[in-house]
């Protein structure tokens, strides 16, 4: 993504030894011999309830708080035998509603670290542009705005770009998208998980959230409280085989439809169908069909655009036609399982259509093959019973026939 | 009203300030050493005349300024007339600016010496604070509590009396001490005028050089502008509403 | 009065300027000290109730009486009105300077720690500018109120255009009593609004855009 002379830098080694924070006047530690490891390069996400330690956790790998005890190395080196500022200034900082200053513009915002980096005025405003178009704000826009004149994604977006700022190889997040709405929220989660494909740094994010710790952590540590971890694993673990009864009521009893959030549409069977245009005649798209092994029709408009989605059944007339407001559901082949159950609870289709980057057919999601992949995931008994028995009376028609995976 | 641990620690401590002050100098005059001139200016009986005329000046023009500036500032805020507020307001505040003495002499040269023209003078320079707090009060009174109170049948005069004024009663009435605690300090300028008080104290120690006379003056004058400051905020805790 | 004010122009200039650079002088020393005296309190929270008292207590003693007590430590002239109006200037001052410094959010201020800034520049860079706007409300407030009590100071023959209010007060019946008054006042009131048209100038220009109400 760059062509700045520091970029790319990779991410660090986080690792936590004994480490223990002690408040002078209480008598229990608020971090009680935590050891923890985060790989180079990983997404980790500290989860809990409030004044579980999971904030002062995250504040002790810069030193905003000092440990009373124990030792955290990044990439080996012990952070106390750094200058608290000199540390500070390579890692990145970002906190909840993006923490801008309000007297200085969007550029100003960014150019902090740098600033403070001595780095030259022209290689900042490269550097800010460049960070602006990253989180998706055009520069020629946004450069010179104050903070106030932008809308809470935006700030947080800012705020995401000013951590990254000095291209620090950590990144530490303090509960960073919790004062957007639901739906800002869910699409800045998008997008750091796009910036990180691209720049790999270690982010160790907290989050009270179990939904976004899932979403966004390669791995989530769920505390349990004085920073003791409960459990630390990845997400479909953490969902499949709760450590102990603290994590599976933390992660609470939807956790099978959390568990979908994280598995690909690619992971299910999906239904082939052959793809006709409107204008083809009937007889010749049943015997198509036929010859297909299966009972579903795509049909494509000149544009070779998808524009209708038929059973043979209901195909009627000489030639094929597009029913208007039949528009199918397209979904993308990245989405997770939790997307193809929204938009078909939510359209009342039986189905959902499968394509690629191009808009190419791949296939039909159905309702029952969702769930019946929910079911053959998780064999034990508990949440996923309760999902089921809740939803598959629902089911679309029964007469949707068993097929292969084979693509007309 | 509930006071904060702050607000506590200051609401108890001006009047430990004001007796100990007020013991420490009648403990003083009782045992000092004094002349002639010092003994007559600080006779007991003169100390009590001048305290009497300072507080009953200041009182006077409290009256005067609570008559006129509160009915005002509620005028100016109802609909019709709180077009011409910000011009009022503006006006009233370049007033401020001119120095006290200043409106004091100027006065007397057209009404003459004595105490009604200090009365008008102190008035005029304590009007500002209990206009524009009551007009920020009012102003700061929640749209849709006035038009709930006005859309359950209260008429609109019963919507001022019950609904806005009790809310605007803190903001109000802290402009009333602001004024009460200004004219404490200004009337010490009435004896310029001969329309007396503790001020002259000060001017005879000035005049006479006598230090034990101006700052007998001075300790008095400011002791009782704490004590008013002090009853200022209990008056406060006992007119405000207390849900506020 | 237009041939009072012609025969006494350069008299009367002076004055004025007197006065505003007695009041000027005075501000900036008060600013200074309040600054710094809110810097230590808001850093100390024990000290926070000690400042309010401070300032509540002091703006409610009386300008006439406060220059009785500095007279016995400063003498009659120029010092004693320097110190009155030093005083009752740092009072406004201080208290907004506490009040702008600790509604500077701490999450900003923790922010700017954890992307390393040292606290001089965490001080100069984000909480001073942040709190600048209040501190210089207090500052507009300070000014106006020391133009009346440096009138006042005139009285132990402070500078400034207080000593023509005196004058006309004392030659009341005389030929130009009506006229020194007057000038003395209405100069103080033109005085007091070129100050503050300067102080909001100055605001204009040293807010930055991104805070400006």
């Amino acid at each position: 993504m760059s062509t700045d002379s520091t970029a790319n830098a990779r991410g660090s080694e986080i690792v936590f030894t004994d480490v223990v924070k002690q408040y002078p006047g209480q008598t229990e530690p608020a971090v009680d011999h935590l050891s923890l490891g985060i790989d180079a390069g990983e997404f980790v996400t500290f989860v809990g309830p409030s004044g579980c330690g999971k904030t002062t956790s995250l504040k002790m790998i810069n030193r905003l708080i000092e440990p009373t005890s124990g030792t955290i190395t990044i990439d080996g080196q012990d952070t106390r035998e750094l200058d608290a500022d000199t540390l500070r200034r390579r890692i990145g900082y970002v906190i909840q509603g993006g923490g801008l200053f309000p007297h200085m513009t969007v550029a100003g915002n960014i150019a902090v670290v740098p600033n403070l980096l001595k780095w030259d005025k022209k290689r900042i405003r490269r550097r800010t542009d460049e960070l602006l178009e990253l989180v998706g704000l055009d520069p020629a826009v946004y450069r010179d705005r104050y903070p106030r004149e932008l809308s809470g994604g935006q700030q947080q977006r800012v705020g995401v770009a000013r951590g990254l700022a000095a291209d620090p190889p950590v990144m530490l997040m303090d509960e960073p998208f919790g004062a957007v709405d639901p739906i800002t929220r869910s699409r800045l989660q998008d997008e750091l998980l796009d910036v990180q494909s691209k720049l790999h740094k270690t982010i160790v994010c907290v989050t009270h959230d179990i939904d976004e710790a899932i979403k966004l952590g390669d791995r989530i540590c769920v505390m349990a409280d004085h920073g003791r971890i409960a459990q630390y694993d990845t997400a479909s673990e953490i969902l499949a085989n709760p450590a102990d009864d603290f994590v599976a009521d933390f992660t609470g009893s939807g956790s099978a439809l959390k568990q979908l959030a994280l598995e690909k549409v690619s992971s299910i069977r999906l239904e082939p169908a052959v793809l006709v245009h409107v204008g083809d005649p009937v007889p010749d798209v049943l015997e198509l069909a036929r010859r297909h092994d299966t009972d579903q029709v795509i049909v494509l408009d000149a544009d070779e655009a998808i524009v209708d989605w038929y059973w043979t059944i209901n195909l009627r007339g000489p030639v094929v036609r597009a029913r208007p407001g039949r528009q199918p559901i397209l979904l993308d082949e990245d989405s997770s399982l939790d997307t193809v159950l929204d938009a078909l609870v939510t359209s009342l289709h039986e189905g959902a259509i499968i394509v690629d980057d191009h808009e190419h057919f791949l296939g039909i999601a159905t309702f029952d093959e969702v769930t019946a992949h929910v079911r053959r995931v998780n064999a034990a008994p508990g949440a996923i019973g309760d999902f089921d028995a809740g939803r598959t009376h629902q089911a679309p028609a029964p007469d949707a026939p068993a097929h292969g995976q084979e693509r007309p | 009203m509930s006071l904060d641990r702050n607000e506590r620690q200051l609401f108890w401590g001006i009047p430990v300030i004001v007796v100990a002050g007020a013991l420490g100098w009648v403990l003083w005059r009782a045992t000092a050493d004094l002349d002639d001139i010092e003994s007559r200016q600080l006779a007991w009986g003169t100390i009590g005349t001048l305290l009497g005329q300072h507080v009953v000046l200041t009182l006077i023009c409290a009256a005067v300024v609570l008559v006129i500036g509160v009915p005002l500032g509620i005028a100016l805020t109802r609909p019709g007339i709180r077009r011409v507020t910000p011009a009022v307001l503006a006006v009233a505040n370049a007033g401020q600016s001119a120095p006290v003495i200043g409106l004091i002499v100027l006065l007397a040269m057209a009404m003459g010496f004595g105490t009604p023209t200090a009365v008008v003078a102190l008035s005029i320079y304590a009007f500002l604070p209990v206009l524009a707090n009551t007009i920020t009060g009012l102003q700061g009174v929640d749209p849709a509590l006035v038009e709930a109170g006005r859309g359950m049948g209260i008429s609109s005069m019963g919507v001022l009396l019950r609904i806005e004024l009790p809310l605007a009663s803190k903001v109000i009435l802290a402009g009333i001490r602001t004024a009460l605690v200004l004219l404490v300090g200004t009337a010490s300028f009435a004896t310029f005028i001969n329309a007396g008080g503790l001020g002259a104290l000060i001017q005879t120690g000035i005049a006479l050089f006598r230090f034990r006379i101006l700052i007998s003056g001075a300790v008095i004058v400011a002791l009782l502008a704490l004590l008013v400051e002090w009853l200022g905020q209990v008056m406060e805790m006992i007119v405000a509403p207390k849900g506020l | 009065m237009g041939a009072f004010i012609a025969s006494r122009w350069a008299d009367i200039a002076f004055r004025m300027y007197q006065h505003a650079s007695l009041v000027a002088q005075s501000v900036l020393l008060a600013a200074v000290i309040a600054v710094a005296l809110a810097v230590v309190v808001t850093s100390v929270p024990r000290l926070e109730p000690i400042a309010n008292a401070i300032s509540t207590i002091g703006l409610t003693i009386p300008s006439f009486a406060l220059l009785g007590l500095f007279i016995p430590l400063f003498g009659i002239g120029t010092t004693t009105s320097v110190a009155v109006v030093t005083f009752y200037a740092a009072l406004p001052i201080l208290r907004n300077a506490v009040v702008g410094l600790l509604g500077v959010d701490r999450a900003l201020l923790e922010s700017a720690r954890g992307m390393g800034m040292k606290p001089l520049a965490i001080f100069l860079r984000v909480q001073l500018p942040l709190a600048w706007p209040v501190i210089l409300t207090g500052l507009r407030v300070s000014t106006q109120m020391s133009m009346g009590v440096a009138a006042i100071a005139a009285y132990v023959l402070g500078p400034g255009l207080g000593s023509y209010i005196f004058t006309g007060l004392a030659q009341i019946g005389g030929r130009n009593a009506l006229n020194y008054a007057v000038v003395g006042t209405v100069g103080v009131v033109v005085v007091a609004l070129i100050a503050d048209a300067v102080l909001a100038l100055i605001g204009r220009l040293t807010i930055s855009k991104g805070i400006r109400a």
